[in-house]
This record gives C-alpha cells, sequence and structure tokens, in this order.
C-alpha cells in the first residue's frame, strides 16, 4: 500500500509512531496528483511547493517532540469557496478573476494550526450554485458527473490526491458529491463549524463540514473544525468535542429511524437495496429498527428554494449588475430569476421551516437517528439533465440530487453520508444518517460500526490509475 | 395552484422595479425560470402558519439542550 492510499487515521498513526514521515507522505500525494490530475480536474490550484515546505516543518516539528495532533502532516485539499491567504478564492466564476483572500478562512486557519498540509484548492461548481461541478470528472467513472458542488474535493478523496478535503453543503454539497466518489461526507449541525471566511451561497442553508475515506476520519476532522467563532452570526457556543468514536461497534439500544415515506421514493431499486442492506446491518449490530413518518414532505422544495434563491441572488447583487456576462448561463439565469421573488415567498418559507424544524423534533423524540440514501440515483452521464422515473415522472438531475439532502439544511440536523456499496455499473451508493441537532456523535458512532463490521470492505480508494 | 405564466416584458418590469435591470435579450429566459421557480416555492401558501415566527437563525444549542444522546 502507497502511502496517498491511507486513510487520515491510518496515516496519522503512522506519523505519530514514525513508520512514516509527512515529507514521504505528501510526497506520494503529490506523486499520485501527477499521475491522476490531468485526467480528473479535482484541482484549480495544486500548491506543491508549498505543500513540500509545510511537510517537511512538520516532519521537522514531530521529529522534535512536536506533534500538534492527528492532522499534524496530513495533506488536505479545500474547496474554492474556502479563504487561504494570499491565495485566490475563485468560487469557480471568472466573476472572482484577479482575486486574492487577505487572511485565513476559520476553518483554514484551525486546519492549518492543526498541522494540516494544503495540496491545494479543489473545484466547485460556480459559487456552488449547481449539483454537478462540470470541471470535474467523476473518481470512479471518467465520463459521470462529479457531483456538487464540492465535486472536487470528493474526487480528490476518493482517488486519492487528498487525504482529506473540505466541502460546504447548502443542499447537499458535502453529501451528494461524497455519495457519488463513494467517500464519507458530514454536514455538520448549523452553526458548530464556523464559516467566516467561506464564500456564501444562502446563509441559512451553508455548513462547511469534512469529506473523507471513512467515518473515523470525519470525526478527526470535524474535531479540528468545531467550536465558536463570533464571527460567524450562527456560530454556536458549544463546547470543544472530541469526536472521535469509539471502538465499540455493538449499537444495542439505538433507535433507528427508517423513513415509510420520502426517501424511498422514486429512488433506483438498486440503491434502495443497498440502503436496506445497510440498514439491516445496523439492525444486526443491536440497533432497533422503528417505521418513520418524514413530515411536511410537500413543502421541502419549496421551503429550500424559497429561502436559497433570494439569498443567493442578494448576495450577487452588486456583481450580477456590473459583470453579469461572466456568470456562466445556468448560474446567471437563477441569479437573476431571484431578483423577482417577492419577500411574502421568502417570509413563507423561513415561517415553513419553523414549522418543519417543530415536525422533526417530534420525530426524533422517537428515534436516535434515521438512515436513508443519500441520493436516488448513483452518477448520471456528464450532459443528462433528466431523470425519468418507472412511473413516468421526469425530474431534473439537479432537483433529485438535491431532494433527499435538503431537510438536513432547512432544518439545520446533522447529516452523514457513508458509502454502502455499488450498482452493477459499479458506481458507488451512499446512505445518509441524520440525527438530533448537535448529535453529531451518534451519527459518527453509528457509521463507525457500520464501517468496521462491514463483511466486505469496500475499496475506498477508485480504481483510477 | 395554478398562477398565469409570467411574460416577458412581465419580468423586465419585475427584474427593473427590484433594481437590476435586465438587456432584452434576457428578458425570455428569465421570465420562464422565475416562473418556474414560483410554481415551486407557491405551495407554501397552503400552509397553516398559526403563530408560527421566523426562523432566520437556527441556533441549536438554544432548541436542543438535551441533544447529547
Amino acid at each position: 500500500m502507497q502511502p496517498y492510499e491511507l486513510s487520515l487515521t491510518r496515516a496519522a498513526d503512522a506519523i505519530r509512531n514514525r513508520q512514516l514521515s509527512p515529507v514521504e507522505l505528501v510526497d506520494s500525494v503529490l506523486q499520485r496528483v501527477e499521475q491522476v490530475e490531468p485526467r480528473l480536474h479535482a484541482y484549480v490550484t495544486v500548491t506543491a511547493e508549498h505543500a513540500r515546505r509545510a511537510a517537511r516543518e512538520a516532519e521537522k516539528d514531530i521529529a522534535a517532540g512536536r506533534h500538534r495532533g492527528p492532522l499534524h502532516g496530513i495533506p488536505m485539499g479545500l474547496k474554492d469557496l474556502i479563504d487561504v491567504a494570499d491565495m485566490a478564492t475563485s468560487a469557480g466564476s471568472r466573476v472572482r478573476a484577479g482575486h486574492r483572500a487577505q487572511a485565513d478562512s476559520t476553518v483554514a486557519a484551525r486546519l492549518t494550526a492543526a498541522g494540516a498540509v494544503l495540496i491545494g484548492k479543489t473545484h466547485t461548481h460556480e459559487f456552488a450554485y449547481g449539483l454537478i461541478t462540470p470541471q470535474t470528472r467523476n473518481a470512479w467513472d471518467a465520463d459521470r458527473v462529479a457531483g456538487g458542488s464540492s465535486g472536487g474535493s470528493a474526487v480528490a478523496v476518493a482517488a486519492g490526491t487528498a487525504t482529506f478535503a473540505l466541502g460546504t453543503d447548502t443542499g447537499g454539497s458535502i453529501r451528494v458529491p461524497a455519495a457519488l466518489n463513494g467517500v464519507v461526507g458530514l454536514k455538520p449541525t448549523y452553526g458548530l463549524v464556523p464559516r467566516h471566511g467561506v464564500t456564501s451561497l444562502s446563509w441559512s442553508l451553508d455548513h462547511v463540514g469534512p469529506l473523507t475515506r471513512t467515518v473515523e476520519d470525519a470525526a478527526l476532522v470535524l474535531s479540528a473544525l468545531a467550536g465558536h467563532d463570533p464571527r460567524d452570526p450562527a456560530s454556536l457556543t458549544a463546547p470543544a468535542t472530541d469526536y472521535r468514536p469509539g471502538a465499540d461497534a455493538d449499537l444495542t439500544g439505538l433507535r433507528v429511524g427508517v423513513p415509510r415515506s420520502y426517501y424511498f421514493d422514486h429512488v433506483e431499486p438498486e440503491v434502495e437495496a443497498a440502503v436496506r442492506r445497510a440498514v439491516d446491518r445496523l439492525a444486526g449490530l443491536g440497533a432497533r429498527l422503528v417505521d418513520v413518518e418524514i413530515p411536511m414532505t410537500r413543502y421541502i422544495q419549496a421551503t429550500q428554494w424559497g429561502l436559497m434563491v433570494p439569498e443567493a441572488t442578494t448576495y450577487h447583487e452588486g456583481t450580477l449588475r456590473t459583470v453579469p456576462d461572466l456568470y456562466q448561463a445556468d448560474v446567471r439565469v437563477l441569479l437573476e430569476a431571484g431578483a423577482l421573488m417577492p419577500a411574502g415567498d421568502y417570509l413563507r418559507a423561513q415561517r415553513s421551516r419553523t414549522l418543519m424544524r417543530q415536525e422533526w423534533a417530534r420525530v426524533f423524540q422517537e428515534v436516535d437517528l434515521i438512515a436513508a440514501p443519500t441520493v436516488p440515483v448513483t452518477a448520471v452521464r456528464a450532459g443528462q439533465e433528466t431523470i425519468t422515473w418507472a412511473d413516468g415522472t421526469v425530474e431534473a438531475v439537479s432537483d433529485a440530487y438535491v431532494r433527499l439532502s435538503a431537510p438536513a439544511n432547512i432544518t439545520g440536523i446533522p447529516s452523514l453520508s457513508i458509502p454502502v456499496g455499488h450498482d452493477t455499473a459499479g458506481l458507488p451508493i451512499g446512505m445518509q444518517l441524520l440525527g438530533r441537532p448537535l448529535g453529531e456523535d451518534v451519527l459518527l458512532r453509528a457509521g463507525h460500526a457500520y464501517q468496521q463490521t462491514h463483511p466486505a470492505p469496500a475499496r475506498t480508494l477508485t480504481p483510477t490509475a | 395552484m395554478s398562477c398565469p405564466k409570467l411574460t416577458a416584458p412581465e419580468a423586465a418590469r419585475w427584474a427593473a422595479r427590484a433594481g437590476l435591470p435586465l438587456p432584452p435579450d434576457r428578458h425570455g429566459a428569465v421570465a420562464a425560470v422565475a416562473h418556474h421557480i414560483h410554481t415551486v416555492v407557491a405551495v407554501l401558501r397552503e400552509l397553516d402558519f398559526g403563530d408560527a415566527p421566523l426562523a432566520p437563525a437556527y441556533r441549536a444549542d438554544q432548541e436542543m439542550p438535551d441533544a447529547a444522546v
């Protein structure tokens, strides 16, 4: 096994035990970048020299006994919506030509302080307003979409060109590409991870979180990211926590909700079968399965759009007037159309969110987590715009990819996507675990138990080479 | 919930009122997308909101003091 293939947890253990140096790890990842990046296009910018220098410093510090923790010397990718001082935050857009961030975002600063080594900035769908990331190829099949908007981050982790990465999630943009590329994606509770210095799509729906190869890896990254920052008005004051799950895979007593409605409607049979097998696996570990009814399903898309569309347009108000031609066509028309939404629609969406949060809280009185597909279909072919379901219903690909993710953005609850197999075309399938606000520990415990005991662990790295 | 289709001239007028004057070649496309968004969002008018307030900022720490399991 090459160093680039190691999970974060295994790499961190090897570094701590002096079996691997950060220089060896970073060199291996950079060689992997040279090998596969020309085909995958996960990165906007690769900071190879910076990474080698940082790795040498990490090696020196660790040799001198100054080991900062599990992220010290670990190569990472950051979605190119996340500010890193003196680097451009292109947001996947020509609108940002010539941009240079003056300071680190909170998350970049925290990861740097933890000793992580930046490999580069990863591609995003323009301003995170889309589910495809057209610049990037799926790590399992170059003819398929990477998913988005954190497509570059997911592909980099899946392909071994980053040991972990960060993404953002406004309507599934961490979890969707994680599912489509066979990696773990965590959208934390709204406000748990500060967004200061991260380009916004929709303030009331935006989250930042990790993409990793294992659940345990996601826990390690979350532990470094979480914590109050007054510069993000939504930032929570929850105390610092070590999220690393214990080794015990016994889930006895855990109540796992299985949706009777919504999450298994208009879902590819192979996706449904894989997720139900994974749910049965949780039951095999001792969890009690409980049927649950998902509330207010008729209003999920309306609430998501009623919040996101006007907030996104407002963020871009200035540049939409001055340089509209610099936006891609799909994003420009959405931003322009958002200017036509009456305030009453936005306010109704905010009130609907209040009702939805109350209803979801009631569901979580009956269960400790809910297990469901992350996305209803695996990665579609690049250029495919719609999906026709067995009953003849036609759905836009982007609507299908957001559909099962949006509830967690609207309600702010945490959601963890984990790989649970492949379809007959060899494409990854994801299951999401949804929990109570600040219930990340429960999701990580259940997800880790699943991954520890899965009878035939899927390859965590793609066969791309 | 049906609603008359937004026309291109209406989209142009609404956009201008919103402070975003659109060039003529944008009117049709923006009208079509705005109409689609409207048809999706309009279902919220069915809801009985009672006294439900806005949710401008979600604060999990204030809502779920017993969130840990």
